[in-house]
């Protein structure tokens, strides 16, 4: 048995991600792709973080007599059906997605730790246990789950912190534990063993600076995804809920109205989610350039 | 152009093309012949361009690559053709066999149409002549029950066998020159030996030319009418082979030859420092710095090639170097030391390991596949104080597993004692202590280095381990003990050599103040020059704190220079124990014989 | 080989099994249990009380547990109360529509990565792998339900080349093939642009890897051109990983489609799934997500058993 030893039910993951950005490393130089990535993930926080110090709109206010206008001077990026200011909406959006995303993915790379670890050092049968459920649950595309749970109960935005972070750990994890494995059976580790240092010690020391660079990256990928996760959550109306905005929101009350083509409604908050994840791809493929270096 | 040579480099150069207009010259005026019927052996170090010297021929060097010169093959000069007619003469008139066939062999086509492939190319014939053909020829090359096995896929064969089939390929179209690079590495000896010999065979029924590219000048010497040393990309030493190997001229041949390691030898020739980098390469005689012979005119230009002597040499100094070079023979029994002195230190009884398939449980046991092999039986060893113990076999025979067993690493059954204790029977705190006494080095000096630890770091892990809080001044001692120097404290594993890395695994292993270190084929993956100053340097550590080995490689030369004891093993039984000179000089077991012989190519 | 499949097909059927356990207990954890969301979250507690006798939901945990894998077993499904028709013909009915879109949008991927990824990776490090590259990523990293409604607004709403949606309408009033036909375009096309991006980049990859390995040396050295090599030697061994691929993008590629339903209301299970998740009908909810697992699973086993087929290792294993 060759090349089968991994899982075939593992999700795409790192792998295919990074084979794509690991081009634009390539092209780019490792630290001009970190560069871009920092630059253009700077660039979105600064304008859902400071967007309201220059944009003083609120996103609720209705303006009867000005609805459904494209931009103009007044609304830079126009009104919606019932004139609420779309940049006002799409920066209070932003940084609502931001808000849920972010501790989000911290939630799941703890989990996904914790678990991948458990799995690669504890006893054989809690790993065949854990390995065959994640498998089962990885079977499931994510966003599955996340829309029968939405189903269950109109979650608000901590609910929503809590559902995307316990659905998106187990890639995560079995990456670890995959990594975790493979590395526990190198030379080094061995020689370590031979001079008495115990699993902790291993772990502590030797697994986790080693598997560092492949946590960071996926730490940042797992930032991109629940910004993906969310706004497609949202797009379908079980994410944030209205009246509050998101870019996942907006870019759908645009496609309900695309028979009377509101671009302004369109293209901005789904560039928006574009740039974001884009940034997130562009700083964990630069970090892991960066870091692969000394592996 | 033609006086009997097949094949004729005049001033072969390459250099390949950075970035921003830089040139790195690789080769450098490179003239070289293989004659018809003859075997020309090439030889160098890895880096120093023998390999691309064999793409140089077939031009198949990488596209940023330039090459000049002149490389006749018969009286065309294959640099003036244009690619349609290169491709003609590829595979036509020039046979190539690469070194690891696996990889060069193509894993999804069977073998016999991959041979089949080249002869109807360039003979256009039909299919069925192709397989008559190609039928022929494993016939030739001695792979029995031709017509199933050229049904088979390249990781069907073994190891030897794929090279045969390779060798197969090569002669599809019964070309003028065949290249053997490096057609050996990876094989045993036993394998190397065969390997060899029917390349003999077939440049006499074919005759043609062999240039055989290598990098261990002991395994040519019987085989090849012509040798050609390289040395940083330019020619060092050529002529015919007896008169090289009877009084070699140049400083780098003859200290090549001292580094190969023989029995009874009491120290090996090691070359200090190391290759020059291409990028920056010397102006004068490129070995000069590591040189014995060396004097100020030699970094002032390079020498001039002296056609005088009985070998061509590239040496200002040649003519002072004149003392005949005649490496030992047998060594007479008062080389070895006695071995049955020391108080005994471990002590193997009926040791065997089983190895079960990692898929095991439910599934592979409905699947049908929980059978256990057994990779070690009935395994019974000692080792005394200050002994060395080398343990020798081929590739599978368990060898390394029997290492890892000895350190507690894998599952055995049987016993391993230690001092008299057997681990089993000891407490999981006195068992820990113990297994700190036996110490490992790895072969791969890569990845047995934590590469996000820093080499202090690393040497002082075994002392951080037991307690220890202040180790700085220790582990400087250690790095000096080991032939290091201390300003590499805080590098990197990825920023220094394998020889180097080897270094540190050992400076590690003797911080555990260990009794027993367990040496895994330490230097099969380094170069003959810094091998040969590895294995000194273990014997002078083993001299100075009185350290016992178990030294564990398929090299039968390096296990004979260090070892007292030699066990032989194979298929995971030992075939034969006992001591060095009289195992050597008086082998008991028909395998041994076997190995022996095939092992000591070089002879005088 | 034979062996490999067994295993293989035993692993699948455990996580199968984990899978159906898993949507059992999701569905005792709606809130208020299954006959809440069959009669509303409103529900009188006598009215409840009665629907859980009739369903048989008064019986023990584990006696229900089993009944589900018996229901399974014959392929009952539920019943959708909301759509008054069974799960199972419903979740038929969408499944086609799914498989249609999701394996042409896939054949397109595959075709163009082939073409895409060739030119790639015998460019490897010069402008055209570069260019091409820059695009995969722009594909790679933009949501489908973005392009999806991008198209829209521009092939429907300002172009008018094309149908925005409603397949269901146009098989309902004229079944002619071309017109279905003209309402797929733009969904396979959206599928597609995630599906060749995700694909096309990993064959490029693997072309040039190949193409770095020394079997192509030694058949260059028999003296075959470089497309004989590409085509004779090279691409057999790089589709090997892509077929590898194609089955381990599934859930994201799927999860993509999925989204494309729903914009351009394209009555597939994704859409479906949004419907019901949208009015709660928990039967249909988790008959979907139990008919995707058990697709996925499928999709990987065929997957595992291409693999083995093309790599002679395998077969003789």
């Amino acid at each position: 048995m060759s090349g089968m030893t991994t899982h075939p039910l593992r999700p795409l993951g790192g792998r295919l991600r990074r084979a794509i950005f690991s081009g634009v490393t390539e092209y780019l130089g490792e630290r001009g792709t970190l560069m871009a990535g920092a630059a253009l993930a700077v660039l979105v926080a600064s304008f859902c973080l400071l967007g309201p110090i220059f944009c003083r709109a609120s996103p609720y206010t209705i303006h009867v007599g000005d609805a459904f206008y494209p931009p103009s001077p007044q609304f830079l990026l126009g009104t919606d059906q019932i004139g609420r200011d779309e940049l006002a909406r799409l920066i209070a959006g932003g940084y609502t997605t931001l808000a849920v995303s972010i501790p989000a993915a911290i939630l799941a790379f703890i989990v996904g730790i914790v678990f991948g670890f458990s799995g690669a050092l504890g006893p054989i049968w809690l790993d065949k246990v854990l390995m065959r459920v994640l498998d089962a649950v990885l079977a499931l595309p994510a966003l599955i789950l996340l829309i029968f749970f939405a189903s269950l109960f109109a979650p608000s935005n901590s609910q929503l912190i809590l559902l995307l972070g316990l659905t998106s750990w187990p890639g995560l994890a079995r990456l670890v534990r995959n990594e975790a494995i493979a590395q526990r059976g190198r030379d080094f580790v061995h020689a370590s063993r031979q001079c008495g240092a115990g699993t902790f010690y291993i772990a502590w020391r030797h697994l986790l600076p080693v598997i560092a660079p492949v946590l960071v990256v996926n730490g940042t990928f797992l930032v991109g995804d629940q910004i993906l996760a969310l706004s497609a959550l949202s797009f379908l109306g079980l994410g944030i809920q209205p009246p509050d905005p998101s870019w996942g929101g907006l870019l759908q009350s645009g496609l309900n109205l695309v028979v009377v083509d509101p671009w302004w409604m369109i293209v901005p908050s789904g560039a928006m989610i574009f740039l974001s994840i884009a940034a997130t791809n562009l700083i964990g493929q630069g970090i892991l350039a960066r870091m692969g270096e000394t592996c | 152009m033609n006086d009997g040579s097949v094949l004729r480099l005049d001033n072969v150069s390459v250099a390949l093309r950075r970035g921003r207009g830089q040139v790195v010259p690789l080769l450098d005026q490179i003239c070289l012949a293989v004659n018809r019927g003859e075997m020309t052996a090439l030889v160098g170090e890895s880096g120093s361009g023998k390999t691309l010297t064999s793409l140089a021929v077939i031009r198949l060097l990488p596209r940023n690559a330039r090459l000049s010169g002149q490389i006749w093959l018969g009286n065309i000069d294959l640099l003036r053709l244009p690619q349609r007619d290169m491709r003609k003469i590829r595979g036509r008139d020039i046979g190539m066999v690469f070194q690891n066939p696996l990889a060069s062999l193509n894993p999804s086509v069977r073998v016999g149409a991959q041979i089949r492939e080249a002869y109807r190319l360039h003979t256009g014939e039909s299919d069925h002549a192709a397989c008559a053909r190609a039928r022929e020829l494993f016939g030739e090359v001695g792979i029995a029950n031709a017509k199933e096995r050229l049904g088979d896929y390249p990781h069907q064969f073994s190891g030897g066998m794929r090279q045969r089939a390779m060798i197969a390929m090569a002669l599809a179209c019964s070309p003028k020159l065949l290249i053997a690079d490096e057609p050996t590495s990876g094989l045993d000896a036993i394998l190397t030996r065969q390997i060899l010999s029917l390349l003999t065979r077939l440049r006499r029924e074919y005759r043609m030319g062999v240039l055989f590219i290598t990098h261990d000048l002991s395994v040519v010497q019987k085989y090849a009418d012509q040798v050609h040393v390289l040395y940083a990309g330019r020619s060092v030493e050529w002529g015919s082979s007896d008169a090289f190997f009877n009084a070699p001229r140049h400083p780098y041949s003859r200290a090549l030859l001292g580094a190969v390691p023989r029995p009874g030898q009491i120290r090996l020739t090691a070359i200090s420092g190391v290759l020059p980098d291409p990028e920056a390469m010397p102006i004068g005689c490129r070995f000069s710095p590591r040189c014995a012979y060396h004097q100020a005119e030699c970094d002032c230009r390079y020498p001039k090639i002296d056609h005088k002597g009985t070998t061509s040499v590239a040496c200002c100094r040649a003519a002072d170097i004149v003392s005949a070079h005649r490496p030992a023979g047998m060594p007479s029994p008062q080389y070895f030391r006695s071995t049955n002195d020391g108080a005994v230190l471990l002590k193997i009884d009926r040791l065997g390991v089983d190895y079960r398939h990692p898929a095991g449980g439910v599934l592979a046991a409905l699947a049908g596949r929980s059978k256990s092999l057994r990779i070690l039986d009935g395994i019974d060893l000692t080792l005394r104080h200050g002994e060395c113990l080398g343990i020798v076999g081929e590739s599978g025979s368990g060898k390394s597993t029997l290492g890892r067993a000895i350190l507690q690493m894998v599952p055995y059954h049987g016993s391993v004692a230690f001092e008299g204790m057997a681990f089993d029977r000891m407490t999981r705190s006195r068992r820990k202590m113990m297994r700190r006494r036996i110490q490992v080095v790895f072969q791969d000096p890569r990845e047995s280095l934590n590469p996000r630890m820093r080499i202090g770091d690393i040497v002082a892990e075994p002392l951080a381990l037991a307690g220890e809080r202040e180790c700085r001044e220790q582990v400087r001692r250690l790095l000096d003990r080991v032939g290091l120097h201390a300003r590499m404290l805080d590098e990197f594993p990825h920023a220094i050599s394998g020889g180097q890395a080897q270094r540190i695994a050992i400076a590690r292993a003797l911080a555990a103040k260990p009794a027993v270190i367990v040496l895994d084929e330490p230097t099969s993956s380094l170069d003959v020059s810094t091998q040969a100053a590895l294995l000194n340097l273990l014997k002078d550590l083993a001299q100075q704190d009185g350290l016992s080995y178990i030294l564990i490689s398929h090299d039968v030369a390096a296990i004979s220079y260090m070892a007292d004891t030699i066990a032989v093993l194979r298929s995971g039984r030992l075939i034969e124990v006992g001591a060095t000179a009289g195992l050597l000089a008086a082998p008991g077991a028909e395998y041994t014989r076997h190995l022996l012989a095939a092992s000591f190519l070089y002879e005088i | 080989m034979i062996r490999m499949i067994l295993t293989r097909l035993v692993s699948s059927l455990l996580t199968l099994a984990i899978l159906i356990t898993i949507v059992f207990f999701m569905a005792h954890a709606t809130p208020g249990g299954p006959a809440f969301s069959i009669l509303g979250q409103k529900a009188t507690p006598q009215a409840v009380e009665q629907l859980n006798q009739r369903l048989g939901l008064t019986a023990p945990l584990w006696r229900q547990y089993l009944m589900w894998f018996w229901h399974l077993a014959h392929g009952q499904l539920g019943y959708s109360y909301l759509l008054n028709r069974p799960v199972r013909q419903l979740v038929g009915d969408y499944m086609v529509n799914t498989l249609a879109l999701y394996a042409s949008a896939m054949l397109l991927s595959v075709i163009l990565a082939i073409v895409i990824g060739l030119i790639q990776g015998t460019t490897w490090g010069r402008w055209p792998a570069n260019l091409i590259r820059l695009l995969e990523l722009c594909f790679y990293a933009m949501p489908t339900f973005f392009i999806g409604t991008i198209m829209i607004l521009y092939f429907s709403v300002k172009w008018r080349v094309l149908p925005a949606g409603g397949i269901s309408s146009v098989r309902i009033s004229d079944p002619g093939l071309l017109d279905y036909v003209r309402h797929l375009v733009l969904p396979v096309v959206t599928v597609a642009l995630l599906g060749t991006a995700s694909l096309s980049y990993y064959f490029g990859a693997s072309v040039h890897d190949e193409l770095g390995k020394d079997y192509v040396r030694t058949a260059l050295a028999k003296g075959l051109t470089f497309r004989a090599v590409l085509f004779r030697h090279v691409l057999r061994n790089a589709l090997r990983p892509l077929v590898t691929m194609v089955g381990l993008a599934f859930p994201y590629i799927f999860t993509g489609s999925m989204m494309v339903e729903t914009v351009f209301n394209y009555p597939g299970l994704g859409y479906l799934l949004w419907r019901s998740a949208l009015s709660q009908d928990y039967p249909v909810i988790s008959g979907v997500v139990l008919l995707i697992g058990f697709l996925t699973v499928l999709g990987n086993l065929f997957a595992d058993i291409v693999n083995g087929l093309l790599d002679p290792r395998e077969r003789y294993e």
